[in-house]
């Protein structure tokens, strides 16, 4: 009996506690703007759902604009941070808005529960979860919209293959035999998703068969769609594209903020020539220097990577004469600082995180662009945007 | 007199001289990097302590918010931690049959770690309001609360309940009811355990404050800048926040220490 007083009374002391500080923080709060119905415009159509919009546009659904707009004003955006946030800022600066945002988790829980409204998905990942009914996934399926930042004029290019300068100038045949054997797994991938997923699946997966299986067609379409919507043929997959590249790093370049005055100088002088070259693209089969090398991933196990798991799956890197390890990412040792510091010799990143790491005084070269488009969505209810 | 004088003398030099020194010997092999060639690191990882003093003194005022943010929710946590410690001692203390297996709960709570804690408490405050400052806040300040809980229960418990038998005795046979005795005998008694609670939690509230930043929902703070600069590769800047993390928990500390000899002075002179 005693027991479950003192319990009851450790409890009240709890609750009281919190709510005196939410009460007290509250005050100062502003209060919470309610749009009043505004008549949608014609809504910006992602490539995805052009014809979906036009209907969506009559039925009351906001346009791009004022969906960022109010989401931003009630300070309801999400995303990771950590370097995924580049993108998010640049489309918030377009529209006037403050490049303040709410850190996601891992899930996308806080946008099932309304804590955001508007928040950052991958299409081949946090997309398909939100959108698709398979185990993990939140069931939503077309009630979600998205804004694709590459309709936007804001992408940065994402997955690309990188080492260091002084390995690849050490090395070049190993970086030559490398890279093309990987872009010839990822041409393979692209063209059988279905037998590159479970290839993916075999060494160890982070995530269901399922969403594997969802997640290597939407990365196909990253790997062969540029930012402009044209197809990329296979001969081209891992090619630059200069002007992409550019506009990435003329967005790094706004939005990479840096405390440290060297390194936020450096930044501002780099050039694509200092983060990228594309002479290690074909291989012309000339001795590799160095036969044993490791990759590390951006992230663990899964599609998003299943080119390079098919190079070593169908042997394309034994052809060139090289034994690799895939090593898998997602703690807290970055794939930049593994490479620089030779844990590794390769590794897979998104070109943002090589240029800030390249500000900071790390020596890193993109040697093949895998993803020709941002897989970087910012998705929504459909029922929270539209004007009753 | 004078011997006297020159061991006190000699006992600051050595409690003060000698960590003083040492610090001196690690800037200069850090400086000289001897430091890098015995961990075998480079200047990207481990950057030199000038270049870290000049990214602090650049941005101080820009890092001020951070560091108050930080302060807000280490020292929000420190109080509710210790007062709501200190009730669960009292009550501890007052229903003595189960006393000591409710602590022992409370120091089960203490042994969540904190990585583990912060994230659920996020999840949990997500209702509570829609303005993020404020369930970040609400959330990181109850981690650090948590945290701070257990180690002011005990030693509250312990200074409530250890007193001198004879003293318990006199109380008695003045006739003294329990309420006075608890206020007269008791509450007194656990002062000292309350500042050895505190040099405990004083610097954990800080580990605590930085650590609930890296989960919580809203960039700000000391500890989540530390991160962000870690994953984006700027290890001059996160240095320069580690730095400033080390700097709060000592300066925090050191007050402590100084509040404790001006309250216990007393205490420590019978």
């Amino acid at each position: 009996m005693k027991n479950k007083r003192l319990l009851a009374a450790i409890l009240a002391v709890c609750c009281t506690a919190s709510a005196l500080t939410a009460c007290s923080n509250s005050s100062t709060s502003s209060t919470a703007t309610d749009s009043s119905a505004s008549e949608a415009s014609s809504a910006e159509a992602s490539s995805e759902a052009t014809s979906e919009a036009s209907s969506e546009a009559a039925s009351g659904l906001m346009s791009n604009e004022e969906i960022i707009k109010k989401a931003a004003s009630e300070g309801m955006v999400g995303n990771w941070g950590l370097g995924n946030e580049y993108e998010i800022q640049a489309l918030l600066s377009k529209y006037g808005q403050p490049t303040d945002y709410v850190t996601m988790d891992f899930t996308m829980d806080q946008i099932d529960k309304d804590s955001i409204t508007l928040a950052s998905a991958m299409t081949y990942n946090e997309l398909g979860l939100i959108k698709n009914s398979y185990d993990g996934g939140y069931s939503y399926g077309d009630e979600i919209g998205i804004i694709d930042m590459n309709d936007e004029g804001v992408a940065m290019l994402e997955d690309m293959l990188f080492c260091t300068k002084a390995f690849a100038e050490a090395n070049p045949n190993t970086v030559k035999a490398f890279t093309s054997a990987s872009m010839k797994g990822w041409v393979y991938a692209c063209e059988h998703p279905d037998e590159a997923e479970e290839i993916v699946f075999k060494y160890g997966s982070s995530v269901s068969a399922d969403h594997q299986k969802y997640m290597a067609g939407e990365v196909a379409k990253l790997v062969t769609t540029d930012t402009k919507g044209n197809s990329v043929p296979a001969a081209n997959v891992g090619q630059m594209d200069d002007e992409a590249i550019q506009q990435t790093l003329d967005l790094a370049k706004k939005y990479i903020k840096i405390d440290d005055a060297t390194a936020a100088a450096k930044l501002q002088e780099l050039t694509l020539d200092d983060i990228r070259s594309k002479d290690y693209l074909t291989y012309d089969g000339g001795a590799v220097e160095k036969s044993d090398v490791k990759i590390q991933l951006k992230w663990l196990p899964q599609s998003q990577f299943m080119g390079y798991y098919v190079a070593l799956d169908k042997g394309y890197y034994t052809e060139a004469g090289l034994n690799v390890e895939i090593v898998s990412g997602g703690g807290d040792v970055s794939e930049t600082v593994a490479v620089n510091n030779g844990t590794v010799d390769f590794g897979v990143t998104w070109v943002s995180n090589l240029i800030n790491a390249n500000a900071g005084g790390m020596d890193l070269l993109e040697v093949a662009q895998v993803y020709q488009r941002s897989g970087l969505v910012l998705c929504y209810k459909k029922s929270m945007f539209t004007a009753q | 007199m004078i011997l006297k004088k020159s061991k006190s003398l000699l006992n600051i030099l050595s409690t003060v001289g000698l960590p003083v020194l040492f610090g001196a010997l690690i800037y200069i092999l850090w400086q000289t990097k001897v430091l890098h060639a015995l961990f075998g690191t480079d200047e990207i990882i481990l950057p030199l302590p000038d270049r870290i003093g000049s990214i602090i003194s650049d941005n101080f005022t820009n890092m001020l918010p951070q560091i108050a943010s930080t302060l807000i929710v280490a020292l929000g946590g420190l109080v509710l931690g210790s007062l709501l410690g200190y009730f669960i001692g009292v009550a501890g203390a007052v229903f003595k049959k189960w006393g000591m297996g409710g602590l022992t709960i409370v120091s089960a709570f203490n042994a969540i770690p904190l990585v583990a804690l912060a994230p659920v408490i996020n999840n949990w405050t997500r209702d509570l309001s829609n303005q993020v400052d404020i369930r970040s806040t609400v959330a990181k300040i109850i981690t650090v609360t948590i945290f701070c809980t257990a180690s002011m229960s005990v030693n509250a418990y312990r200074g409530l309940t250890e007193v001198k038998p004879f003293s318990e005795d006199l109380f008695a046979s003045y006739g003294s009811g329990k309420l006075k005795m608890f206020l007269k005998l008791r509450l007194p008694n656990s002062l000292p355990y309350v500042f050895t609670a505190l040099r405990v939690s004083v610097p954990a509230c800080v580990i605590g404050a930085v650590v609930s930043e890296y989960f919580a929902e809203q960039v700000v703070g000391v500890g989540r800048q530390i991160r962000e600069n870690i994953v984006k590769g700027q290890f001059p800047t996160a240095w320069a926040y580690i730095a400033i993390a080390c700097a709060m928990g000592i300066l925090m500390y050191v007050i402590l220490l100084i509040v404790e000899s001006i309250v216990l002075k007393n205490r420590r002179a019978r």
